[in-house]
């Protein structure tokens, strides 16, 4: 391989290996039950997308036979192979831990699928009723009568196919196809026994397939489902970086094709060849699973009610002992900076600014951007109040966020309606940045309010997934945060800022700049250190100026929990760069940077990933902490990171992942429950310190 | 909480500090950009920036080509001031004079539909702006780089030349120990060299022989007044200087002044000029008006540095609205040192006329006397008692050329002489009071009164009739009254002087001058001797 190639790791190929991590959670032993199905749920759902916009994507090129190679110098077609190499063992491994450890075991603690054959009539005929009267009208077979004439089948969904014998004096075969539909669940209970038993869906339509066709014969059904390749433009920020330029290729399609075909294991040669051929799938292209399909759809049962014993123990949110709850949000940010880590720390006081940002006849304007935010969020309930209030109230929402933009629309009219000014996005950009301004009106004259994020105003995923809120009111970030503002609602053209850094126009070059500022002082002779954590690394050109920190003697840690196209460890190359990843219970999400800069520390948390769709094609910021409590705290968190010695996978140069192990002798450390820990005693402590037992309202020149 | 990027408005400049809280902003239409700076005066009486906004509109292209902004460039100003105007109302900022301050440069200033322009962007926003000349341009950029005298110790020890390429011209402001040299403005600026290539389809290289020209005419400039470049502090404002000091060193400080190696800016702008406007606009994402300006300009700072041996350039991130801002949190007063500045401006006019500064002295302090016992009566203030003063010192120039009709001829010679600090507005206020000091008294068909409004028709009425009484009383150019007692009741004003010999001159002259003070404060002036009995 020519050695320019050697220094990267395919993109597709690494996030392969981090889906097999999600789906090492699902295979340790010491996560709970429920949970580890959840695992095996969210491997699968992962592999859904992953199928319909990046393979789907390959697939495209390599059907024009277009042989653009990537940073590894593989062709479309070549990292196809690659990839359904690696996912067939992955798929393997999956179906094999579901079914020789979590199905039995699920089942021993009281939660039990039963297949057809082990039914009692009882239950066959309750189940036969249920057919007639709900099943069987939503099932309507297609016939099939040609591999030309294949009906048009909807992604994802589970069908199945049926060979009927020939009829009396012929030797054609027929074929038909049925959806089983969204309506019908998946999971069909059976009345009676504790606990909960349930049968598949599929299993109880071939059950009783006869009943669907009077008068003939069936001789073999199967289980299938495909996946499409999803809808896609050029500028669709899941692809752009292979479909770029490629609008001819788009053009070209005549309709989404199939990309993957999965089938359960059994199925005949003939019936698994015709669809081959009437779905122009490969072999390569074809899953044959030992067990159930779409093991995505187990997330309703992960998320049953009960059960407690087999989740994970509830860790709840705790309060942050810089907020106090007496006090408003604008008089806690007055006397200091708040840092939180979601979901360790609680939500509620970003929450609680904004809620109080809008009844507060001081506030003169709100602005914020909104990427996904919840079902009934608060978020917007509160900026509706806010408008109803006389106040001016700026959002910038987002709209293409993938697969739900149905709900994105909805909400967005809505704040429309109540007098909020929204701003449906930035030409060609997608607005990824997470950012609060509040402004107010004091006797001291003007003041802002910011909350910075890596994670969205969603108050449900920060109970899920681990990010950072940063919340201030530092003069020069407020300043910054307007300037922002008026450029993305077209007032200004973007001005120089004081303290942030803005994608497209800079932040890549203020990364790089600050890569090779700690690479200069390590030539001179100074200690050089970066500390990153992302979800994803794929930049080509901040690789490489980590590769020449680390040729300059720089000590770069890197904890990404997902893609890495840097390839750490190499003798003359990146042997000053550790990668580690941690996946555990919360999915890791936030991306904080540290770099030693001569002793001065500077730490930043930002919106974007090391990704070139982050730096190039979204609106992102990346915010300096210089407060020097919050700054601490952050390089506290970072260092609990690097501690992991129970849910961290070290990359090793050729691409593969191992477990990192303790040092002998040394207590194991899973920085997620240490993160955790660590905020229950914090506000534990400062409650104990109270000296009182009860804290009189005393007036406000009182003092403290 | 840190607030870091407050500045200090010298308090040498402004006396009265805005009350604090009251966000202000100004607006300036500029060559190529308009752009909006929002500020608050904090409770340290300090200068806080709350915004910056800017939009490319090029108003200048039109203007250096037809003398005219074209329609559509004046319906995107309006949009633009729009936007601007949205901002101001989220701050709640009222678009009244004393909060919100809009002016336009050379570009709007040189067109020939200059009125249809105002008048568009007042009926559009409800903006009322200002087309300033030269001078203010001047006022302002000293009062926003003074405070930087005050806390850098080292520009006071020698020489500063200030100097900003703008779009359609370059200012150029030389102090010496805080107090203005001169001020000048040349018809150059970064816009209108990008035009010359163009219009002559010339290569880039052609724009080092243009800034060439340009560097002898301010060379010369510099000679003819003397400055000392020895060791001269060369001080550059503007967006592109901002910008190169930016990208050279990331780190600054943007509330300090940068120090930075000629041979770096040199370096940098030798890499801008060889790349194209796109790949500059693709590089470094700036606007296309930007990116056109950006060569010319860094190179003139860069041949002005290396013409002048400078080994550095000093680089500031204030700007001319800084200065806007300030005078409005003083509310448009000046303190004794900058008037100082004014005033020093105004004797060595005077003394270039060869002036009798004794007299003129003696009577700017008779008027001074008068105006304050009179401030009852005509209720002005600050800014118009300089008016006054400089009138005062003034109002005799004219004998340079004759003695006949010499208030004239003073009238003529103020109104087209450059006194540092005073508008053109002011600069004609201060002709008039001159030119009434003695005969004829303000008439509808007399030429630069004519153009007054009403208010201003009564300043000047009020002030020459204090001018006329004061120059009275020093008739004999002998400063025989000196600081006498003066004291006004319903119908008089009485000037008691002590030890005084024989005062019949100065009576005679009280007697004729006193008309047209008893015109316009219905009072009698009577002098009166006391003490010597002789």
């Amino acid at each position: 391989m020519d050695a320019k190639y050697a220094n990267y790791i395919n993109r597709e190929l690494s996030w392969l290996e981090f889906n097999h991590r999600v789906l090492e959670e699902g295979m340790d032993p010491t996560v709970p039950l429920l949970e580890r199905l959840k695992f095996l749920a969210i491997t699968d759902s992962n592999l859904n997308e992953f199928f319909m916009v990046r393979v789907g994507g390959l697939r495209l090129l390599a059907d024009q036979g277009v042989v653009r190679r990537d940073a590894t110098g593989l062709s479309p077609a070549e990292q196809l192979e690659l990839i359904h190499r690696r996912t067939h063992r992955m798929v393997e491994d999956a179906q094999d831990i579901y079914l020789r450890e979590v199905e039995p075991r699920l089942a021993a603690t009281g939660v039990q699928r039963t297949r057809p054959n082990e039914l009692t009539d009882v239950q066959i005929r309750y189940l036969g009723q249920l057919f007639d009267q709900e099943t069987a009208a939503v099932v309507t077979p297609m016939a099939v009568r040609s591999v030309r004439q294949f009906p048009l089948l909807k992604g994802l969904a589970l069908h199945l196919a049926v060979r009927l014998r020939p009829q009396e004096g012929t030797r054609r075969t027929r074929i038909a196809v049925m959806p089983l539909g969204a309506v019908l669940d998946r999971f069909i209970t059976l009345p009676g026994r504790a606990g909960l038993q349930y049968v598949l869906l599929e299993d109880v339509v071939l059950l009783f397939i006869d009943r669907l066709f009077p008068g003939e014969r069936v001789a073999e059904s199967v289980v299938f489902r495909i996946t499409r390749n999803a809808d896609m433009s050029v500028e669709e920020d899941g692809v752009a970086d292979l479909l770029s330029g490629m609008q001819a290729v788009l053009n070209a399609r005549k309709s989404s094709g199939c990309v993957r075909l999965e089938i359960q294991r059994g199925v005949s040669r003939t019936m698994l060849s015709f669809l081959q051929r009437a779905l122009h799938v490969s072999e390569d292209e074809t899953y044959c699973l030992a067990g159930p399909l779409d093991l995505a759809a187990f997330m309703e049962l992960a998320t049953m009610e009960g059960f407690p014993g087999q989740k994970y123990p509830e860790w709840v949110p705790q309060a942050s002992p810089l907020v106090d709850p007496k006090s408003s949000m604008f008089d806690v940010l007055a006397r200091q900076d708040v840092l939180l880590s979601h979901p360790f720390d609680t939500f509620k006081p970003v929450l609680r600014l904004i809620d109080e940002a809008a009844d507060d006849p001081d506030v003169l304007a709100i602005k914020q951007t909104l990427y996904r935010t919840s079902r009934k969020s608060p978020v917007i309930e509160a900026l509706k109040r806010a408008a109803a209030n006389g106040k001016y109230v700026t959002v910038a929402v987002e709209l293409k966020a993938r697969f739900d933009e149905a709900r994105n629309i909805g909400w967005a009219k809505k704040l429309e309606e109540e007098g909020v000014q929204v701003i449906y996005g930035v030409k060609g950009l997608k607005t990824h940045s997470k950012i609060l301004v509040i402004v107010r009106r004091e006797s001291r004259g003007i003041v802002r309010y910011m909350h910075f994020g890596t994670g969205n105003y969603n108050e449900a995923t920060a109970r899920l997934y681990c990010d950072i809120s940063y919340l201030t009111s530092d003069a020069d970030l407020g300043a910054d945060a307007s300037s922002f503002f008026n450029a993305i609602c077209g007032f200004s053209a973007p001005q120089q800022l004081l303290k942030l850094a803005v994608a497209p126009i800079g932040l890549r070059e203020k990364i790089v700049e600050l890569i090779e500022d700690e690479t200069e002082r390590s030539r001179q002779g100074q200690e050089g250190t970066i500390r990153a954590k992302m979800n994803s690394l794929a930049d080509e050109t901040i690789i490489n100026a980590l590769y020449r920190a680390s040729q300059a003697g720089v000590q770069v840690f890197l904890n990404v929990r997902g893609i890495c196209c840097l390839r750490p460890g190499i003798a003359g190359l990146s042997e000053n760069i550790r990668v580690t990843s941690i996946v555990d219970r919360f999915l890791e999400h936030s991306r904080l940077f540290y770099f030693r800069h001569g002793g001065e520390e500077r730490v930043y948390i930002s919106s974007a990933d090391w990704m070139p769709r982050n730096l190039d094609r979204r609106v992102e910021l990346l915010v300096p902490i210089d407060d020097d409590a919050s700054r601490k705290e952050l390089i506290r968190v970072l260092g609990v990171y690097s501690a992991d010695t129970v849910k961290a996978r070290i990359l090793l140069p050729d691409g593969r992942y191992e477990r990192v192990q303790p040092d002998p002798g040394a207590a194991s450390v899973r920085s997620q429950q240490a993160l955790y820990t660590s905020s229950c005693e914090r506000i534990a402590h400062m409650q104990q310190a109270r000296r009182t037992a009860f804290e009189p309202h005393l007036p406000a020149d009182t003092q403290e | 909480m840190k607030r870091s990027h407050t500045r200090p408005i010298s308090h040498a400049m402004i006396d009265r500090i805005l009350k604090a809280g009251r966000p202000m902003a100004v607006i300036d239409v500029g060559t190529t950009s308009v752009r909006m700076s929002i500020a608050q005066v904090t409770p340290d009486g300090e200068l806080e920036t709350l915004g910056q906004l800017q939009q490319s509109v090029s108003l200048g292209r039109a203007v250096f080509a037809d003398q005219e902004i074209g329609r559509d460039t004046i319906e995107e100003c309006v949009k633009c001031l729009k936007n601007f105007c949205t901002v101001l109302r989220e701050y709640q900022i009222p678009l009244d004079s004393s909060r919100v301050r809009a002016v336009a440069t050379s570009a709007v200033r040189d067109a020939r539909n200059r009125q249809a322009f105002l008048d568009r962007v007042y009926i559009g926003t409800g903006l009322e702006v200002d087309a300033i000349d030269e001078a203010e341009v001047s006022r302002f950029t000293y009062l926003c780089v003074a405070p930087l005298f005050q806390t850098n110790a080292f520009l006071r020890e020698s020489d500063a030349l200030l100097v900003e390429v703008g779009g359609g011209s370059t200012e150029v402001l030389a102090l010496r120990n805080e107090r203005v040299l001169f001020s000048e403005g040349f018809r150059l600026g970064s816009l209108r060299m990008r035009q010359t290539l163009e219009d002559y389809r010339a290569p880039a290289s052609r724009l080092r022989d243009i800034v060439e020209n340009q560097i002898q005419r301010t060379m010369d400039l510099m000679r003819r007044r003397a400055l000392k470049i020895e060791g001269l502090n060369l001080m550059a404002m503007g967006g592109d200087t901002r910008f190169a000091a930016s990208h050279l060193v990331p780190d600054w400080d943007k509330h300090e002044l940068l120090r930075l190696p000629v041979g770096k800016l040199a370096e940098f702008t030798d890499g801008i000029l060889s790349h194209s406007v796109d790949e500059l606009v693709r590089r470094y994402h700036l606007t296309y008006p930007e990116a056109e300006t950006l060569g010319p300009a860094l190179l003139t700072y860069v041949r002005l540095a290396e013409a002048m041996d400078l080994r550095q350039v000093l680089i500031t991130s204030v700007s001319m609205r800084d200065g806007v801002l300030a005078e409005m949190a003083g509310q448009g007063t000046w303190t004794s040192a900058f008037t100082a500045q004014i005033v020093n401006s105004a004797l060595a006019l005077g003394a270039k006329y060869n002036f009798d500064r004794p007299h003129a002295e003696q009577v700017v302090a008779l008027a001074q006397q008068f105006f304050t016992a009179l401030r009852k009566e005509h209720r002005l203030g600050a800014h118009h008692e300089l008016i006054l003063r400089i009138a005062g010192l003034l109002h005799e120039i004219g004998v340079f050329v004759s003695n006949r009709s010499h208030h004239k001829h003073s009238m003529y010679l103020i109104q087209n002489s450059e006194i540092f600090g005073l508008g053109q507005r002011d600069l004609l206020l201060v002709a008039l009071v001159a030119r009434y000091h003695r005969r004829a008294t303000p008439a509808d068909s007399h030429e630069g009164y004519s153009k007054l409004h009403r208010e201003d028709r009564i300043v000047v009425s009020k002030l020459a009739s204090i001018l006329r009484m004061a120059d009275a009383l020093d008739r004999g150019h002998m400063q025989r009254v000196n600081a006498p007692e003066v004291k006004t009741t319903a119908r008089q004003m009485v000037i008691t002087v002590r030890n005084a010999p024989d005062l019949t001159l100065e009576a005679l002259a009280l007697d004729e001058k006193a008309e047209m003070f008893r015109e316009v404060y219905g009072m009698q002036a009577v002098l009166r001797k006391e003490g010597m009995r002789g």
